[in-house]
């Protein structure tokens, strides 16, 4: 099949899943809705106020943090993934998620509550404590320009466990609340407002922009930094570049919702065995199928265990450690 | 025309140069090969000669510029490369890696223009690799590898291309081949041509020029009949060696002594 048509056959699918996800997260829920609420509410304007929080401030503002949230972190997955030219990086295998959230926790104990044209210091903290760690990794792993697997999936899961140790110590030192804990290390979206969506939203839009644009400068570095520059390729540049926009998407996330682990990993993986491993397209790709996976996610976590709420960080990684597990047995 | 000017070059990595005071110059056309033993700079050079080391001293004009007051993108459309090992990790198709010769050509968002198509197009020919386009480079055998990377250096369209060990781990027959293609393209395209090589029989044939280095020196250079002696390979190779005429080129080949063994 040519690419062009495989592309065009996937996007048909996930605009389908996309708008069935949307759906089934507007009228799943605590209160009982169903279609003809909805579709009177939407077409007709019929419904109280209760309604309409119910559907546009707690429903629909969740589902759209979930989609955003999953896209920012598997094109940071997929950013991180050509960065390290290994298919096993990911924000959370690398320690950058938990490192945001280290950063973000902090913050909020340090009581600085503090935001500005939407740009809270909280994701600031987020951002830098992620980047702090992801940089460490970045030199550990590094051996005269090349990349050592098992280095940075070492360091990167230690870094990653200091990180979330911190993280549990500072929750544990100061809260008195387990929830706290278990939505810092294991994400959940069921804060969700619309406040959120405005943390996240501008720096996804940014981020996946930038990333698109320089998508044929990430199909060069992916062949190796010499091979890159030869082609043309302002190498370091480059390599700044989207080690900032990994980051800035990954914190900006977690700073929101906690660490949703494996997410990252995955996503851009699928993409690329479905549509092959041409950077222009498995951003735009990987961002669209990790919003929808996310959605269809958060959907198990509200309803398997209902009325009780899963984390959402229990979903993706019953889903993708397996996937590490098996990527690992291929690697030969 | 001199199209490439070195003088007084030194380059290495971070714990200092690896090559010392390399000096020379390549008129438009000209075929050069660079022999050495293994860690006498050959690789060294060749990134060297392109801006891709970051620790140098010296001069290199290419075309008459400042080789160092150029950006990447302004050097990749005078000097394509072939390096020895490629990144494998994704598996790209041989279509997607010739059009990366494009890039310096191309702006960011463009796609693929007519020019770009035609250059394309022409150099699958030239190198024999229209048929394998679909396939991802992963699948290819050695020799098919080698000619796509090739494809993709033609396909920056440079006057200069550099070839880092082109035939290593390739069998006889490829060799050859290669070396056949490079040849071609020098006498057609007026393609000027630098290989690193080990096989010293290889590049006797296809090249105008040997240079030998030895310990980050250019231990001597000129045409291979000056340059391939039994002094200058015991000095440059430390090896014992008898010089004949190859029958067929007329030029000079080597052949090893073996050692007697110790039983006998």
């Amino acid at each position: 099949m040519r690419p062009n048509s495989k592309r065009r056959i996937l996007l048909s699918g996930l605009l389908f899943l996309f708008v069935l996800g949307f759906l089934l997260s507007l009228l799943e829920g605590p209160v009982e809705t169903d279609l003809k609420d909805l579709f009177g509410f939407v077409f007709q304007g019929q419904g109280d106020e209760n309604l309409k929080i119910i559907l546009i401030d707690l429903r629909l503002s969740r589902a759209l943090l979930a989609f955003l949230v999953g896209a920012s972190l598997s094109l940071s997955g997929a950013i991180l993934q050509g960065y390290f030219q290994n298919p096993m990086a990911g924000p959370f295998v690398v320690g950058v998620s938990s490192g945001a959230s280290f950063g973000a926790v902090l913050c909020i104990y340090l009581g600085w509550n503090i935001s500005f044209l939407g740009l809270s210091l909280q994701s600031l903290f987020a951002f830098a404590s992620g980047f702090g760690i992801v940089f460490l990794v970045y030199l550990l792993s590094q051996r005269k320009g090349v990349f050592k697997v098992e280095t940075l999936l070492l360091t990167g899961i230690a870094a990653g466990a200091l990180a979330s140790a911190l993280t549990s110590f500072l929750i544990f030192f100061k809260s008195e609340s387990y929830e706290q804990a278990v939505f810092w290390l294991l994400g959940s979206f069921q804060l969700a407002d619309w406040k959120h969506i405005t943390a996240v939203l501008p720096y996804f839009l940014v981020c996946f922009v930038v990333a698109q644009w320089l998508a044929k400068d990430m199909n060069l570095l992916v062949q190796g930094d010499e091979t890159a520059q030869a082609l043309g390729c302002p190498v370091s540049r480059m390599r700044k570049t989207f080690l900032v926009l990994s980051t800035l998407l990954a914190a900006s996330s977690v700073s929101v919702c906690g660490i949703i682990g494996f997410i990252g990993l995955v996503v851009p993986h699928w993409v690329r065995i479905l549509i092959g491993p041409d950077h222009r397209h498995l951003f735009f790709f990987s961002s669209l199928t990790g919003g929808v996976f996310l959605v269809y996610s958060d959907l198990l976590a509200r309803t398997f265990l209902f009325p009780t709420e899963l984390p959402i960080g229990i979903i993706t990684a019953a889903v993708g450690a397996p996937f590490f597990i098996y990527l690992l047995s291929q690697r030969r | 025309m001199t199209i490439l000017d070195v003088t007084n070059l030194c380059a290495g990595y971070e714990n200092g140069y690896v090559i010392t005071d390399i000096s020379f110059f390549l008129e438009q056309g000209e075929f050069i090969s660079i022999l050495g033993q293994n860690g006498s700079g050959k690789s060294t050079l060749i990134k060297a000669l392109q801006g891709l080391l970051k620790n140098v001293s010296g001069r290199i004009e290419v075309e008459g510029e400042d080789l160092f007051s150029l950006n990447p993108r302004q050097i990749a459309k005078k000097i394509a490369y072939v390096p020895q090992i490629s990144g494998l990790t994704f598996e790209f198709s041989v279509t997607e890696i010739i059009h990366m010769g494009r890039y310096a050509h191309q702006g960011r968002w463009g796609g693929t223009s007519a020019v770009d198509s035609g250059i394309i197009d022409e150099v699958m020919d030239l190198t024999q690799t229209a048929h394998l386009k679909e396939k991802k480079i992963a699948h290819l055998s050695g020799g098919e590898r080698q000619r796509v990377m090739i494809a993709r250096a033609l396909a920056q369209d440079t006057p200069l291309l550099f070839l880092d060990e082109p035939s290593s781990h390739l069998d006889i027959h490829y060799q050859v081949e290669i070396y056949q293609i490079l040849k071609r393209l020098q006498e057609e395209k007026g393609k000027t041509i630098l290989t690193t090589e080990h096989n010293i029989n290889l590049a006797v044939p296809y090249s105008h020029q040997l240079m030998f280095l030895k310990q980050g020196r250019i231990y001597g250079s000129g045409p291979p009949q000056k340059m391939i002696t039994k002094d200058h390979i015991k000095d440059v190779f430390e090896a014992d060696v008898e010089i004949r005429e190859n029958p067929h080129s007329r030029l000079p080949e080597i052949s090893l002594i073996p050692k007697p063994g110790r039983q006998s």
